[in-house]
Formats: structure tokens, sequence, C-alpha cells
């Protein structure tokens, strides 16, 4: 048979798509990593580029959004952005899609009927600024009755908004409690800094006690893969369950939950008795001499860490000998560890495990953060903000015990009704109209908290928002910023322009000393305002900002080994070492232990058969809420059975993928039961993230469910036509009952007791119950027992 | 030798593997497992990049865990089209619709394609798919079948394919092999480098580092599911109107199967003749 | 390997479905039924020239089902014309010779049909000689379809072919002694057809049966002694989830059971021979649904 050749059969082909119309030659040149972007198909041209940080999560990605045609089609990586490195994770990805979601809210709207009916009105802008700016004017005279709950990573405006009004009834619901706050007030405790980033990239040795890198941490996961080939890094990892960085870990050590602090100081123990620590250090930079504190670390010996954790004490010993004579090495911890009665302790007890080797601010150790302040706009009002520890957690009960007077509450960016522990109380508490007279969110999405708001004013969403921001997630600090490619759908409104608007109807002539700080003609000032009132940065940082996404430049990034390269092409190095000048941010300069300790946690240890220490976890491709509604991501991820260990599963009668009961103090669920060699025999966990009961047809995977105040802003036939999945998963946090660790101020998740049985007759899939006044008495009962701990 | 070898096996529209051959450029991909964190990010750039509805993938990452506890591990496997030296799917196709791309692309013509699924049926690594009726972005094909290009749209302009942008862990490598300075052919000679069944022949430009093929091989992955996963493959089939007329959905009772696979099929019929129907009138006035 | 489980949520779909499964059973039955018409014009045995119209009717009425199937089946059924297209023509594609065989053959048969019609033996005979060439090679492309997969670890042997074509005759014969039969409660009683050429038909029947059995029987060698798919494929596809169709519809429905009543007394039985006709026809179907989406099953989770 006659050979065809290529060209040939685009003649044959009369119609050809512009796939086949791609030239049958490509020019001899190295492939780019992006920073351009065309369409597939519809034109060739290069797409418009803008930056873009990403805010899905608290590491603030930069990269780029593409625009055609008045719409965003894609987000990426900056190639060149110091962090990034050009990636972005499935979230980061997904993120554009939220701007065009066919279930977004479009137009302010207020709620008639019941609360939480569903049934809503369209309203102007007019209408509803008048409206709110009404209710807060009523309530000036007694200002600390309107709330605020922010759950943003940043202050979006809305807390400038409340120190304009001087409301000190400001909850922080990510800064106060739900995330990070044992780390950060360990760090700040031992290092006077609030984060720690471990040099994964050219480390030797990583201990990771409870952090899920690849999954929760994108920066890090990036470098962690790139030690692992190039630096054939040694991965070490304690968790409760094979994570995907468990699982991909040179060994996985299953812990007894709570156990992670003994068993870092069984290892600094281990270390200091076989004289591999490194002295020089100590006696240098931390506040114990190298004698005090092998004589404070002798009582943890690996056989009581063995005791406590299940881990050999042999293989304590030789992972801690292997750490100490690894140069560098690095140790890295998360919620896993820190999310337990006590978990400042176990934080600091890792941060001892680096600083006895010497492994801090090293090339490979664990780095002090580098970071730029991003400043607020000035002038700016005086700070009303007090951080009151676990307020977050508390606010529900105080408002139903009576103790705070709530007349409007203000909810941005947080979804308690669904994220929050006793999410229940949540619920029943906004739902009451007595108790709280006013609720206004801003949530772009019908979230299950916005649900029960009485009036909602749609803020735009990442890619049309304008931002700044800096993240300490590489060795240099970095700013970056969002132009937005497009204008926001349909009314949908940036919260600082509503609440300038809110503002100027409060106070109109500026008498009352409020219009002063809202005094910007868009939000594209606003960040301008930003960047200047932030120390380091000057005339050119906005300029470059805008046309290369990132400030500074340190250099090229080498797409091949993902290096930074100066001008000559060599790399650039990291400047390690930066405590060495005017040592650490605490008062003796140096690092600042508390004597160390652990204690454990008896509750835990006195498990019935059926009785499991119940964790929840992040998956790699949703966030809490804001991913949820996002048709690639939900269709990766919608469900999250319960994780149990095969073996006790079979002794308890249960099944693979068969409903069980999963009760705790306050009452019970029911789910599937996912059965699984990759989890420690004493625990089960859930996933986060699904399990909704609102947010839209995706998230709930009903493209039936059609809520009355969607207007469309871009019909999605492949939502009405293609999504096919049905099972949206469960949501175990209405079940979870109110742990709070006094000390750090933090929801002990991780030292929740559960019972598992095998489903009853008559139980289905998702059914919740739960009984909000146990949930009501657990809280007196924590009350009494942290009286005088709780400031 | 090499080369008469090489042209001997290809037929139809098949120009020959490139492979070593000087002169002419072989695209390949290379994905280091080691490096692989199962992040999905590929998964989520390749969909946004060509708006591919629910349902249908052009990469996918397979994933399992393996061992007792508490020995045990994470595999993750990505997926895609393997742009065979020699690929079933162009020799297959009745109408010229797909092509091999002198370059190293395994291509489609959507213009040209019925959507008859020969080629689906024909690929051995199942990286095809047919496009449903309904897709987001009404200009863009549908009803057609569709598969990972190698991203030829980005690689023509300088740019490497959207999953491997995205690629987090740095797994997915991209280049020409037969440049001896590429990223690709540095790690083939360097390292071990599998394929997927290399014995049918079809000489695939995708390859791996560390694969772990018994737990990812075809019969392997299907058996070993979880329960959960079956549960969620029987959901897909019976929701996706994946418009293949009549699949069977497992586990349910043997006896009235056949029947239930024929009723259905009798379903799809008016959800494809709305597909005709607008076809047409598309055709005739639009 | 001890213990494992895979927990991705990416599926496919069986890439042909039930209309194929539809559309092979048909072109079967016609060519099965064709080769019974040719029996007296082509092969000039008599006592089978009666049967020959009515036979060659049935031939052509189902594979008019053919192309509307097919075409239906597309996705894009107003382009099937591209199969015939000559620049869209593609040697290489088994499909693209089905497409020329798919046309051609309900044409040779329509024109034979005339001149059974007309009584014209010479004709008859010249056209139903290339009429029964295209029969069968309709038939046997269907398994060569089926075959030039080399991924399909239970499509990809060259027993396609015959598997088809035996299939094929069986359920022929099988669907036209129903016919007949119909046919014989309505028409006149001078124009009836004997039972004893029925009940030979039936006999053939019979031997088709054998051999089908024999070919299942290597095939079930073959997968035995197989490859990992292969061996998989036969324990988890054939003997799971198409157990129905595999077993309980081809294997004892289509096979044992109209086998016992060829081969005992009961065949004296009219309602016998009806019975193991429709068995068979319907134990084919069987096969073609197990064929085709089984080989793809194993798939739709890779
Ligand atoms: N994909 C994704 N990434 C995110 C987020 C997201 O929602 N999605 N959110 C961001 C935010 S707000 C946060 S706070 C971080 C959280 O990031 P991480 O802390 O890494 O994530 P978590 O899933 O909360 O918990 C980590 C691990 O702790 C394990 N664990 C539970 N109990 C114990 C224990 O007693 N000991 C040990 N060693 N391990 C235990 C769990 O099994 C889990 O794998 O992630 C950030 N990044
Ligand atoms: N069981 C369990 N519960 C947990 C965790 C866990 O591991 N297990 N993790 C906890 C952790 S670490 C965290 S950080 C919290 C997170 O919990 P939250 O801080 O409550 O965060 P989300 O649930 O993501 O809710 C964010 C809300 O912001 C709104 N929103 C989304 N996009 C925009 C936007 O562009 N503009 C505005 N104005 N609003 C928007 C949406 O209504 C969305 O519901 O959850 C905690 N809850
Ligand atoms: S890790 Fe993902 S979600 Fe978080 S900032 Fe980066 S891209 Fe966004
Ligand atoms: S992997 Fe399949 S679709 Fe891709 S070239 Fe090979 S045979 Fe064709
Ligand atoms: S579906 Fe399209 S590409 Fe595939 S074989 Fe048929 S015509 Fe060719
Ligand atoms: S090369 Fe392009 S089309 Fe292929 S899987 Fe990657 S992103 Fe998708
Ligand atoms: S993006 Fe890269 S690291 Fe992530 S799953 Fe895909 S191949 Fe693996
Ligand atoms: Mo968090």
């Amino acid at each position: 048979m006659a050979k065809i050749d290529r060209r040939d059969f685009l003649k044959i082909g009369a119609a050809t798509t512009a796939t086949a119309a791609c030239p049958a030659f490509i020019d001899a040149m190295e492939l780019q990593l992006g920073g351009k972007d065309f369409h597939q198909i519809r034109t060739y041209h290069a797409r418009d580029r803008k930056p873009y940080l990403c805010t899905m999560c608290s590491y603030f990605d930069g990269g780029f959004t593409y625009a055609e045609a008045g719409e965003v089609l894609k987000t990426e990586g900056n190639p060149n952005h110091i962090a990034t490195r050009g990636k972005f994770c499935s979230k980061g990805l997904a993120s554009f899609f939220s701007a065009s979601d066919p279930d977004r809210i479009l137009n302010p709207l207020k709620r008639v009927g019941e609360r939480g009916a569903g049934k809503w009105q369209e309203i102007t802008w007019e209408e509803a600024i008048k409206e709110v700016a009404a209710k807060v004017s009523a309530n000036l005279d007694n200002v600390d009755s309107i709330y605020l709950n922010e759950g943003g990573f940043k202050d979006s405006g809305v807390v400038r908004f409340m120190n304009t009004i001087g409301s000190h009834s400001i909850i922080r619901s990510r800064l106060q409690g739900i995330g990070t706050a044992p780390k950060q007030k360990a760090l700040e405790q031992v290092t006077g800094a609030k984060f720690m980033l471990p040099d994964l990239e050219h480390t030797k040795y990583v201990l990771n006690f409870g952090a899920n890198i690849m999954e929760t941490a994108m920066p890090l996961a990036q470098r962690l893969t790139d030690g692992i080939v190039n630096n054939r890094l040694k991965l070490v990892t304690f968790d409760v369950r094979m994570s995907n960085t468990a699982g991909r870990s040179d060994e996985w050590l299953p812990v007894f939950p709570g156990s992670d602090g003994i068993i870092a100081l069984a290892m600094a123990n281990v270390i200091m008795q076989k004289g591999l620590a490194d002295t020089n250090f100590i006696s240098h930079w931390v506040n114990y001499t190298a004698e005090e504190l092998a004589k404070k670390l002798e009582q943890f010996t690996p056989e009581m860490a063995e005791q406590a954790s299940g881990v050999a004490a042999k293989t304590i010993i030789n992972i801690a000998v292997e750490f100490a004579k690894s140069k560098p090495a690095t140790v890295f911890s998360h919620n896993g560890l820190s999310w337990h009665k006590d978990g400042i302790s176990s934080e600091e007890a890792c941060l001892l495990l680096a600083a006895i080797t010497g492994n801090i601010d090293n090339e490979g150790g664990v780095c002090l953060p580098r970071q730029f302040n991003v400043a607020e706009p000035q002038p700016a009002p005086k700070s009303t903000e007090k951080l009151t520890k676990t307020l977050y957690y508390r606010f529900p009960f105080e408002v139903k015990d009576g103790k705070r007077k709530v007349q409007i509450l203000f909810n941005h960016m947080s979804n308690p009704v669904y994220s929050a522990p006793a999410a229940s109380i949540w619920r029943e508490l906004l739902q009451d109209a007595e108790q709280i007279p006013y609720i206004v969110d801003f949530s772009p999405f019908m979230s299950e908290t916005s649900e029960l708001a009485d009036i909602i004013l749609p803020d735009v969403v990442d890619v049309e928002r304008d931002n700044v921001a800096s993240s300490p997630t590489a060795l240099w600090p970095w700013i970056t910023m969002t132009i937005p490619n497009i204008e926001p759908l349909g009314k949908a409104q940036d919260v600082r322009m509503t609440l300038k608007q809110i503002i100027a109807a409060i106070d109109p002539s500026g008498a009352k000393g409020m219009q002063q700080y809202w005094d910007f003609s868009n939000t594209k000032q606003w960040v301008k305002d930003e960047i200047t009132a932030t120390e380091g940065t000057d005339k050119k940082t906005y300029k470059r900002l805008k046309s290369k996404g990132v400030w500074p430049n340190y250099g090229k990034i080498d797409p091949a080994d993902r290096k930074i390269l100066d001008k000559k092409g060599e790399p650039v190095l990291a400047n390690y070492g930066t405590y060495k000048e005017n040592g650490f941010a605490t008062e003796s300069g140096k690092m600042e232990f508390k004597s160390p300790s652990w204690n454990e946690n008896r509750q835990l240890k006195d498990l019935k058969p059926n009785e499991f220490v119940f964790t929840t976890f992040k998956v790699a491709y949703q966030t809490l809420s804001m991913t949820s509604n996002l048709k690639y991501i939900s269709e990766m991820y919608h469900s999250n059975p319960m994780w149990i260990n095969k073996n006790i599963a079979k002794e308890l009668g249960i099944s693979d993928n068969s409903l069980v009961r999963v009760t705790t103090e306050v009452g019970y669920m029911v789910t599937k039961a996912f059965l699984t060699q990759g989890i420690h025999p004493q625990v089960v966990g859930m996933s986060t993230s699904v399990g909704r009961s609102a947010y839209g047809r995706v998230a709930q995977a009903d493209p039936d469910a059609h809520t009355q105040f969607v207007r469309k802003g871009k019909e999605d036939p492949d939502i009405d036509d293609n999504l096919w999945w049905r099972d949206a998963g469960t949501n175990p946090n209405d079940i979870i009952p109110l742990a709070i660790d006094p000390e750090s101020g933090i929801q002990t998740w991780n030292d929740i007791i559960v019972t598992i049985s095998p489903a009853e007759p008559d139980d289905k899939y998702g059914d919740i119950q739960v009984d909000n006044a146990k949930h009501f008495a657990i809280y007196k009962q924590l009350l009494r027992r942290l009286k005088n701990e709780i400031s | 030798m090499q080369e008469e070898h090489e042209i001997r096996r290809s037929y139809g529209l098949q120009t020959a593997g490139s492979k070593g051959v000087a002169g002419r450029k072989r695209y390949a991909m290379v994905i280091d497992l080691r490096k692989c964190i199962g992040c999905r990010s590929c998964m989520v750039a390749c969909k946004a990049e060509f708006g591919i509805p629910l349902g249908v993938w052009r990469t996918w990452v397979k994933e399992g865990d393996k061992g007792s506890y508490p020995n045990t591990r994470r595999i993750f496997m990505p997926r895609l089209c393997n742009h065979c030296d020699y690929p079933v799917c162009v020799r297959n196709c009745p109408t010229q619709a797909t092509f091999k791309h002198k370059d190293g692309f395994v291509l489609q013509r959507y213009n040209r394609c019925i959507g008859c699924r020969t080629c689906m049926v024909a690929c051995p690594y199942n990286a095809r798919h047919l496009i449903p009726a309904k897709r987001t972005d009404k200009n863009l094909p549908t009803m057609v079948v569709d598969k990972c290009t190698f991203c030829i749209h980005r690689v023509k302009k300088g740019l490497v394919p959207a999953c491997v942008q995205a690629c987090v862990g740095g797994a997915r490598i991209f280049g020409d092999m037969n440049d001896p300075n590429s990223e690709v052919a540095k790690l083939a000679s360097k390292e071990t480098l599998t394929v997927l069944k290399p014995e049918l022949g079809t000489s695939p430009s995708v390859s791996y580092i560390g694969g772990d093929w018994e737990l990812m091989d075809e019969p392997h992955s299907y058996t070993n599911r979880s329960k959960y996963m079956k549960e969620e493959f029987n959901t897909f089939k019976r929701n996706h109107k994946g418009d293949a007329f009549g699949d069977i959905v497992e586990g349910e009772p043997t006896m009235p199967q056949v029947g239930q696979n024929m009723v259905g099929f009798l379903n799809t019929i008016p959800h494809k003749a709305k597909g005709v129907y607008d076809a047409f009138v598309n055709f005739l006035f639009k | 390997m001890d213990e494992s489980t895979i927990t991705y949520n990416v599926f496919h779909h069986v890439a042909w479905g039930t209309t194929i499964s539809v559309y092979f059973w048909l072109v079967g039955a016609s060519a099965g039924s064709f080769v019974i018409s040719s029996f007296g014009w082509v092969f000039g045995i008599k006592r089978y020239k009666p049967l020959a119209l009515t036979a060659s009717i049935t031939a052509i009425f189902m594979l008019m089902l053919v192309p509307i199937l097919l075409i239906w089946d597309l996705g894009k059924p107003l382009r099937f014309l591209y199969l015939m297209l000559p620049g869209y023509w593609h040697a290489t594609g088994p499909m693209s010779w089905g497409t020329a065989l798919i046309f051609s053959y309900p044409i040779a048969m329509i024109i034979y049909t005339y001149f059974v019609f007309k009584n014209n033996p010479f004709w008859a005979k010249t056209i139903g000689i290339i009429s029964i060439i295209l029969a069968l090679s309709t038939h046997w492309y269907t398994g060569v379809v089926m075959e030039l997969n080399p991924g399909r670890f239970l499509n990809h042997t060259a027993l396609a072919p015959l598997l088809f074509l035996t299939g094929a005759f069986i359920s022929g014969i099988g669907l036209l002694i129903l016919i007949l039969w119909v046919q014989n409660m309505i028409v006149a009683i001078k124009n009836r057809i004997e039972w004893t050429l029925i009940e030979e038909m039936a006999q053939y029947m019979m031997y088709g049966l054998v051999f089908d059995a024999f070919l299942l029987f290597l095939d079930f060698m073959q997968t035995l002694y197989g490859s990992n798919s292969e061996v998989m494929g036969h324990e988890v596809v054939l003997m799971g989830i198409f157990r129905f169709p595999y077993l309980w519809l081809e294997m004892v429905i289509g096979l044992i059971v109209p086998f016992f009543i060829l081969v005992t007394p009961l065949k004296k039985f009219k309602a016998g021979i009806i019975l193991a006709a429709l068995l068979v026809a319907v134990g084919v179907y069987g096969m073609r649904v197990w064929w085709v989406m089984g080989g793809q099953y194993l798939q739709t989770f890779y």
C-alpha cells in the first residue's frame, strides 16, 4: 500500500480542525514551562495575562490568569515566582471556575420568609447598603454588639471596617484558632518568629510529624520531590494514617494520636546521650547548656515513647541516630502533631530536635521565615482588635448563654456552620433571630452559613479581586499581587467597595471621622496603598508586580532543575544563618525553650474495643469550602468514607463500604466504612470538605438541586448533563464536640473519641443525630475546667 | 535496518516511528514516579486547558495502596495517551480521523471523526473517550472521539504540555527524545524506563521511572478496586450519559442483566435523538 | 501481592455497547438465513428451493436494520457518509472493509432475491454465489473487527471470525425455523414448507452447535493458559459480570439445552424443535453480548 504521509492527508481532509492545522513542523526550540498561553482551538492569539495571587489556601501562591474575550480561561503558576516556580495545585488551577460558577450569587439578596427557608429576594446595592448602614448606625452607641467573624487569612477590609466603627467584637476564626495556632505560639516563644520553613530541597533527612506535606503544603511538596530525587533524602513520616505523604515516605511510622511530642523528646534524649548533638550551636543559641538539656531530657526514654506511641524503642533510637548523623536534616510538623492537648509542648519538642542538631536556618535545615509584612493602607484606624483566644469556638455558646449580646453579625470568608466544631450549635444559633437579630454575609456562594443570613452582599471571587500578599514559603521574601483580568460577573462587588459605601452612608459628612480611612477610589488604589505602606518596597515594586507578577526579582528559574539562576546563569544561593547577626527575635536573642515536657492525654489511653480516636484530615484537591462547587475538583473528590483498620473492622463486624455509626458524646452520624491497611488500629479518620447541605449543585452532587436565588451567570450544560456522581459525602463537624486546649486555644480536633458500630437497620447514609444540649453541657464543663486559664 | 523495520510496521496513516531517526523529532514524556505526589494538578490542568466535560479524561492518576499494616505504601501512576509509534487506534480508524504526526504526536481530526469508537476499542490503553453531547463551550466539538494531544498547540508555541506545566512534583518531563541534550533523553540514558504493555508492540512515547506494574496492570486495577470505588464505578455507569449506549452495570442481579442492559439502551434513545435533532437543526439553520 | 487496594475514581465506558451487540446478532442471523436460502439455488439442493424466498427476505430484512443501528450508534450519525467517501476511506481500518460489505451485501441479496422471485436459475445462481461470499464476508468481518484489537484479551484470537460465523449459521437457522413455523401457520396448505425440511435444518443446527461448542472450548483453553488479562478476564469478566450472557444464555440456554433436545427423541416433537430454534437464536445473542462488551470491560477501569 502506498505510504501516505502527513502532508497528504491534510490535503485529503477537506475539513480540517485547528488541531490538524497545526504546522507539520515544530521549530527547534527549548520548551518553556509557561508564562504565556494560547487557546487550543478557537484562536492562536496569545491570551491576556495578568498577575494572580491564589488565596484558596494560606500559601498565597503567585501565578497568572489568562483571559480571552472577557473570560478567564485559565490560571497557572508563575514560572519565575520564587516560591511557586510555576506550580499551582489542583485547587489553584481550578480556582478561576468560581468566577463562572453557575451557582454563584450575583446580586445582593435579602431573606424573605423564615431564616434558612431558602427564600430570597434580589435587591439593589443601594437598597442593600442603605439597609445595612441603617442597622449599623442604629447600634453605633453600643458598637461592641456589632460582631465580625472573619475567616480570611488576610484582612480584606472587614477588620478595618470594625476598627473604623470602633467595635472590639472581632472574631478571627482562622487566626485565633482553627489553623496553626499552637505552632505559631511555640515558634513565637522559641524563635520570636511565627513560621518556620523546612529547607526540603537541600536536606538529606526529613522528620515529619503529622504534616501532610504532599497534600496540604504544595510549595513545600515540590521541594520535597526535588530533594527525594536529586538529593536522595530520607523521609520519615509520623502520622496516624497513611496520608499521601506517609504513603510516599521512606518510612511511615503509625503513631498513637498525640504521642508525637514524646517521640521527639525521646529522640532528643538519644541524641544527647549518644553525644550526637551540636553542642556548639546549643551553647551559642539555646537558652540551656547541653548538659542542662541532656539532664532535662533524660526522663524521656525511648521506652516511654514506645509505651505512649506504639513505635518500637529500637526504631526511635535508630531514627534519632540517623537523623542526627545526616547533615543537613530538617523537621516539620503540622496539625497532626499540634491539634492535641498540649500541642505547644510537642511543637517545641520538634524545634528542639532541630536545635540540638544545629539544623536551624542552615542550608537543608529548619529555616526562619522570610516575608514582607504587607501593611494596611495609611492612614489606618486604630486597631480595636484584641486577639481573644478561643472566642471563635466559644462564641455561639456564649451568645446562647446570654454572655454576649449580639445585634449584628458580619460574616466574611468563614463558614462555621460547616467548618467549626459543634457546627450544629452554630446552625441553631444563626437560625435564631432573637439571639442574633441581623446577619450579614459577604459570600459569593450560598454556603451553609450564608443560607442563614438575613442579607447577602456578594463579594467578588479570587480572580476578580485586586489583592496583594506575601507568605513565608520560600527562602527569599516575595510579594505577589492580583490584577483582575475580568470585570466582576453580574453585580458582584468587592467587599472593600461595599464597606466603603456603608461607611459613606453611616458617616456621610465625615464628621464621625470614619470616611478618612475609606478614601480610595477603587480597590486597585487600595492595593497600591498597601504596597506603598509595606516596609521594604519601593517605587518599582508595583510596576514590576504588574508585569512580572512577583517582586523582587532574584533571577530566572531553570525549568529543568528549578534552581534560581542569576544573569550569568549561576545558581543564586539563599542567605542562611540570618539569626547570626542580631540573634533570634526573643528576649535573650537565643532560642528560648520552656522546660521540655509532655503530658499524656489519659483520656485517649483507656479506649474500649469499639472506641477510637477520631481524626479529620484534608485532601490534596479540596479546601474546606471554597473548592466544593468547582466541578473538576468535586469530580475527583466528593465523598469521604470513614477509614478504619481492616483487621479491627473485621472484629467489629464491619465490612468494607458498609454503613457504620460514628458516635460521640453528643450524637452520631451514619457513614460508610473504608477498610484499609493504612491506618492505626485505634484511629478512625474522615476527610473534611465534603458532605454539603448547601453550596451548589456540584457540591451537593445533585444536578437538579436548583436554588431559586440563582441567577445564572453562565450556564454550564456540562453540569446539567454530565455530573455523574451522587455521593456527596458526610460532614462530621456536627458531632464533634468542643475540645479546647487552654494553652493554645486550639480545638483539639485530633483528640476526639468516637464509638464505632455497624449501622442499625433503619440507619440511612448521611443520617445525623445530634443533641445540642449535650454540646452545651460539654461547653459548660469545659468552662469550669478552664475557668482560670481562658482569658 | 532499524528504519526498514519501522517502516514495515507502520500501516496506513502512521508515519514511521521517529525514534532515533536523524532529522526527526520524537516528542516523548517521561513520568518519574518517584516524584509523583498524587496531587492531580495534571488532571485539572488538562481538563481546564481543553474544557473537558465531566466523566471523561485525557489524563488521570491511578492510585493504590499496597502492603499490610504497618508496612504499606501508596502508589501513584499518571496515565495518558502513549502517543504510540505504532498506534492501533490510527490503524483501525475507518475515516482517517486520527493520524500520527511525524514528530510523534497521535492526533485527532474532529471534523472527520464520525464517533464510531473503533479507535477506542482498538487502543490498548483506554486513552480515548467520546466527548459527551453537552459541554461547556458550545463551539467545541461534541460526540466525537477525543484524546490527549500531547498539547501540540502549546508545544508548537514553545511551551511544555499543560499537565507538565502544572505538575507539582515535577514528575512529568517532556521533550524531544531524539535530542541528546533534552531532559527526557538524559533520563532515558540514565534511568531505567519502562512502558505500559510493551508486549503489544505499540512502542509508547510515554515511559515511566519506577512503576509498580503488578499493582497497576489492567486486571489487577480492576479486581482490587476498593468496594467504594466499585460503587462509584456503578454510579458512573448509571448516570453518566456517555452515549456508549448500554454499558453494563456490574453487581446487579445477573438474571435480568441483559434485559436491564436493553432497557438502559432504550433509555438512551431519546437522549440521542435530541442530539441528532440538534445537530440537524444546527447543520441546516446555523 | 498480599494486600492491595485501588482507590482512584476515573472510569470509562464500554465503547461498543448494546447497539453493537444487537447489530452483530442481526448480521449473523441474516448471514445464517441467507446460507439456507442459497442451498436450493446455489448449491442445487432442490428441496430447499421453496424456502429460499422466505429465507432471503428474512436475511434482507435483518440486514436492513443493520445500517440503521450502526448509523444510530455513531457519535455523529449524519457523518456516516464519510465511511464511503474516497478521501476518507481508510484502507487499514477493518471497519472500512465492513462498510463496503454491509452496503454491497444487501444489494447483491436483493438482486439475487429478484432472480429467485423471477425463477431465473442462472442469474440466481451467479448472483447467489457472489451474495454468499458477501454474506460470509460480512459476518467474517464482524469477527475481524473485534479480533484486530490486540489490547482486548477476549477478542484477540484468530478464532473470532469462526466463532462469529458459526454463531451466525446456527442463529440464522434458528430464526428461520421460527419464521417458517409462523409462515406455515399463515399461508395456504399447499405453500407450506414440509416439516421434514425443518427437521433437517434443525439437524444442521445441531452440527453447528457441536462445532460451536468445540470453538468455545478452544477459546476457553486459550484463556485458561493465557496471559494475566486472559485468565483474569475469564474469571472476573466472563464468569463474573457476564456470567449470565456467557454461562447461562450462551452455554446453557443456547447450547446445552437445544443440543439435548436435538439429540433426544424430543426432536420428534414440533414443539421441541421450535423451542430449540428459539433457544439457539436467543443464546447466540448472549454470545454477542459477552463477546462485544466483555472484551472491553476490564479496561473500563484501567
Ligand atoms: N489541599 C489543602 N491544602 C491545605 C488546606 C486545605 O484545605 N486543603 N488548608 C490549609 C490550612 S488552613 C491548613 S491549617 C493546613 C493543614 O495542613 P496539615 O496539618 O498538613 O493537614 P491536616 O489534614 O489538618 O492534618 C495532617 C495530618 O495529621 C494526621 N494526624 C492526626 N492525628 C495525628 C497525630 O496524633 N499524630 C500525627 N503524627 N499525625 C496525626 C492526619 O492523619 C493528617 O494526615 O493545610 C493548608 N493547606
Ligand atoms: N473536622 C474538621 N474541621 C475543620 C478542619 C479539619 O481538619 N477537620 N480544618 C479546620 C481548618 S484548619 C480551617 S482553616 C477551617 C476553615 O474553615 P473556614 O474558615 O470556615 O473556611 P471555609 O469553610 O473554606 O469557608 C470559607 C467561606 O468563605 C466564603 N467565600 C468563598 N470565597 C469567597 C470570596 O471570594 N469572598 C468572600 N467574601 N467569601 C468567600 C464561602 O462562603 C466559604 O464558605 O476549617 C476547620 N474545620
Ligand atoms: S497551594 Fe494551591 S490553593 Fe494553596 S495557594 Fe497554592 S495554588 Fe492556591
Ligand atoms: S495510547 Fe491508544 S490512543 Fe494513544 S496512540 Fe496509543 S493506541 Fe492510540
Ligand atoms: S471514532 Fe473517530 S477517530 Fe475513532 S475510529 Fe471512529 S472515526 Fe476514527
Ligand atoms: S499532554 Fe496535554 S492533552 Fe495530554 S494529558 Fe497532558 S495536558 Fe492533557
Ligand atoms: S501533577 Fe505531577 S505530581 Fe501531581 S499527580 Fe500529576 S504527575 Fe503526579
Ligand atoms: Mo487551617
